[in-house]
C-alpha cells in the first residue's frame, strides 16, 4: 500500500494548492490488505486466476478439484457479469463454490471478495481460488490479497498477448499456457509466447497445461502442493 | 465503464480527505496516469463530464491529466531506463529489472481550492 503524504501549501494567487499523494485505489489496497491477514490467520493459500475469457479457467478449476479434492480441502469463488453458471460446474466435481455477480463490472474488487469471505470456512480450506472476470485488462490493476496471481494464456488466443496486456504478465507469478492439446493444430509458438512474456516479467513462471489430455496438470498441482506447504510453515 | 469506476472513486478519495466546506470550493483536480495503469485519459475526461451531470455539486472543478511514461530502474547498476516495446531491460547491463520506478502510478497527486 503507497503511503499517504500530505501537506498544506499557502494560498496562491486565488487558489489554495493540497500537494497530496493518495493513490486512487487506496480504497481497493486497504481491503486486499485485511483479506490477506485473513488469509495468513487462516493458513489458507489464496491463487487469483485471471485470463481472457474462454481461455479454459473454470476447465482448470473443476480439473484441479478432481486431482486436490481427497488430498487438500479446495474452495472456489468466481467472478462474472451474470450467470451462475461457472459455480454450478466447479460444485460438480464436489467443492464447495460461490458466485460473485458483479452486474457489469468488468473485474473483481478486493471489497467483493471480503464481502463473500464469511460464506467460507476458512480455517478448515487449504487452497481458496479467486477465479477473476475474464479480461486481461482492469483486473491486473486490483490487488485481491492473494498469495499468488496466476494468468492462463491459451494456445487458441495466439501468442502475441503478453506484449499486449503487459500490466496482466507484469503482475504475474505465473503463466500457464493452457489447451495445449491443440498446439498441433494452430500457429502458436510456445517459445514466442514464453519469450514475450519474460521480456516483460523475467521472473514469470510457466507451465504449459491441458486439462483435456492432462499435460502438465502434475506440474500444477506439484506447484500449488508446494505454496500450500510454504504458506503453512 | 472502467474509467466510470475511477471517477467515482477520485470522488469518493477526496470526500474522505476533505471537508464537505472545503470540497465546495474545489477548484481543479490533479491525476497522474501512468501507461501501465490501463487508464485512458480522454476516457477518464469524458467519464469525468458523465459525473457532473448526475453530481452537480462539483461543476467548477476541471480535471487535469498528467500521463507519465514507463521507466525501470535496474537493482544491480542503479540506471534509469525508458521501458519501449515492453521489455523490461536495463539498457545499461541488458539485464531483466521489474523495478518499475515510473509509468504505473494512479495517483490524486494535487487538489485545488478557490479562496
Amino acid at each position: 500500500m503507497s503511503t499517504i503524504e500530505k501537506s498544506t501549501k499557502a494560498a496562491r494567487g486565488t487558489a489554495q494548492c493540497e500537494n497530496t499523494n493518495i493513490n486512487l485505489l487506496k480504497a481497493n489496497d486497504y481491503v486486499a490488505d485485511i483479506i490477506k491477514k485473513e488469509m495468513a490467520k487462516a493458513g489458507t493459500l489464496l491463487i487469483n486466476i485471471t485470463s481472457s475469457a474462454g481461455s479454459g479457467k473454470t476447465t482448470l478449476m473443476q480439473k484441479t478439484a478432481e486431482r486436490l479434492k481427497d488430498k487438500l480441502k479446495m474452495a472456489v469463488m468466481v467472478g462474472d457479469l451474470e450467470t451462475e453458471r461457472d459455480a454450478a460446474r466447479i460444485r460438480e466435481t464436489g467443492i464447495q463454490a460461490l458466485q460473485i455477480v458483479t452486474g457489469g463490472i468488468c473485474h473483481l474488487e478486493a471489497q467483493m471478495v471480503h464481502q463473500v469471505l464469511d460464506q467460507f470456512d476458512l480455517p478448515s480450506i487449504d487452497l481458496l481460488f479467486i477465479e477473476n472476470v475474464g479480461n486481461l485488462v482492469c483486473p491486473s490493476s486490483f490487488d485481491l490479497g492473494e498469495d499468488y496471481r496466476v494468468t492462463l494464456m491459451a494456445t487458441t488466443e495466439g501468442d502475441d498477448k503478453p506484449k499486449k496486456y503487459p500490466k496482466m504478465f507484469l503482475t504475474s507469478d505465473m503463466m500457464l499456457v493452457s489447451k495445449s492439446d491443440l498446439l498441433p493444430y494452430l500457429p502458436f509458438s510456445v517459445d514466442a509466447v514464453v519469450k514475450d512474456a519474460r521480456e516483460v516479467n523475467h521472473e514469470i513462471e510457466v507451465i504449459q497445461v491441458s486439462s483435456i489430455n492432462e499435460e502438465g496438470i502434475d506440474e500444477w498441482c506439484d506447484w500449488l502442493l508446494a505454496k500450500i506447504q510454504e504458506k503453512k510453515g | 465503464m472502467h474509467e466510470t469506476s475511477i471517477v467515482n472513486s477520485i470522488m469518493r478519495t477526496l470526500e474522505q480527505e476533505f471537508e464537505a466546506e472545503k470540497l465546495s470550493r474545489l477548484k481543479g483536480i490533479y491525476v497522474k496516469v501512468g501507461i501501465l495503469s490501463n487508464i485512458e485519459p480522454r476516457l477518464l475526461h469524458n467519464a469525468y463530464s458523465a459525473f457532473h451531470l448526475s453530481n452537480p455539486g462539483y461543476q467548477n472543478a476541471e480535471l487535469h491529466i498528467e500521463s507519465t511514461s514507463l521507466k525501470i530502474q535496474c537493482e544491480i547498476c542503479n540506471h534509469v531506463t525508458d521501458v519501449k516495446n515492453y521489455r523490461f531491460i536495463c539498457e545499461n547491463c541488458e539485464r531483466p529489472s521489474k523495478n518499475v520506478i515510473q509509468g504505473e502510478e494512479m495517483l490524486i497527486h494535487k487538489v485545488e481550492f478557490d479562496d
